[in-house]
């Protein structure tokens, strides 16, 4: 019977220890409260731009990171930008090219945590057909039972992903550097 | 050669002003109607560019010659001009000064609404007049264009007066504008 004992004992801390790895709460993002926007420069001057739609799977647990993902998908034909030339700009093949990339994805897998409320997440992310690993630096600004607030920034390089083809290689007049700022509000699922 | 006007010709500073805002003008004014008409490129997007750097250039040199003009007197028009063309001349003369403030104005207004805002040379960057705003930008954009024909039209009243001078009256005019 103790050997019974110590086995259940056993078994019973590992499924505990099995069931609270693999239990990082999921999170659902609040459209109407979340943003997602880049800026870039354009003749030394900074021009923004944000993506209207973008839905996510996110399990994150700031005790949890090592079993936090978080994955995100971006609506790429809901870009939008102040300038109506330059929103239909961006959709186009040399940019966005959104009738053959619709999406864009990116893909946390590695979290990191900096200081207080900061964190670091390194993922890939994949823009038309190319996938390269970005690390993105965020805050999270709450983080309750029901809710969370975060808070991020990085930085990519735009011809890295091949937005920009053609005669927009050239990083004299659009520079190769864009700041993507998002921020995000999520409710438990 | 004095650097202040007199009461029969223009001074250094005031002849330097002029012909150098004169050439930035008519420049810009060639960019402008270039520009405007070609395909979205780089070349389009380095020619805004330079044309926002040239016209905030302009307004320094608009805003200092204002200052300059009022302390300063204004040599006086030929004395034999019937009253209508010296009211003529005075009233184009006037409407520079407008246009030297509304062209660039109403360019930064119409980058701001644009959400492209204006750097100058890399030096600096303007802070937005107005928020984005697509509405305001297409108004500020056809005032930006009607000026420029406007300015074009009184560029050509005060270059075709200088030759009624030179043609009915015998003088040249252009002296007094001359170092």
């Amino acid at each position: 019977m103790k050997i019974i004992g110590w086995g259940i004992g056993i078994f019973l801390t590992f499924l505990v220890s099995v069931t609270s790895e693999a239990a990082a709460p999921q999170w659902q993002i609040v459209p109407s409260k979340s943003t997602l926007s880049f800026t870039a420069t354009q003749n030394n001057a900074p021009v923004t731009g944000e993506f209207k739609t973008f839905t996510g799977e996110i399990s994150f647990d700031p005790t949890q990171l090592t079993t936090s993902k978080v994955r995100i998908v971006v609506d790429m034909t809901s870009v939008s930008a102040s300038y109506s030339d330059l929103t239909s700009t961006l959709i186009t093949a040399d940019w966005f090219n959104v009738k053959s990339f619709p999406e864009a994805v990116f893909i946390a897998n590695k979290f990191t945590k900096l200081s207080d409320n900061n964190y670091r997440a390194n993922g890939n992310l994949t823009i038309r057909d190319k996938t390269v690993p970005v690390t993105l630096q965020f805050k999270l600004a709450e983080y309750s039972d029901t809710k969370t607030h975060v808070i991020g920034t990085t930085q990519l390089k735009r011809l890295d992903f091949g937005v920009g083809q053609g005669e927009w290689k050239s990083t004299s007049e659009i520079k190769d550097e864009v700041q993507v700022n998002f921020d995000i509000n999520t409710t438990r699922k | 050669m004095l650097i202040r006007n007199t009461s029969d010709r223009y001074g250094l500073l005031a002849i330097l002003l002029h012909w150098t805002i004169a050439v930035l003008i008519i420049g810009m004014l060639c960019l402008g109607l270039y520009m405007t008409d070609l395909p979205v490129s780089p070349l389009k997007l380095k020619l805004y560019g330079l044309h926002k750097a040239f016209g905030v250039l302009v307004l320094m040199l608009a805003l200092i010659r204002i200052m300059w003009s009022l302390s300063n007197m204004t040599p006086q028009l030929s004395s034999y001009l019937p009253t209508w063309q010296k009211l003529a001349a005075r009233s184009v003369h006037f409407a520079f000064y407008i246009f030297m403030l509304l062209m660039p104005i109403t360019g930064w207004l119409m980058s701001s609404a644009a959400g492209f805002p204006v750097s100058f040379f890399g030096l600096f960057t303007l802070p937005d007049l107005i928020a984005h705003n697509e509405k305001l930008r297409v108004i500020f954009a056809e005032i930006h264009e009607f000026s420029a024909f406007a300015l074009i039209a009184a560029i050509v009243a005060h270059v075709g007066a200088t030759v009624q001078h030179y043609v009915i009256y015998k003088e040249n005019v252009i002296k007094r504008m001359w170092p």
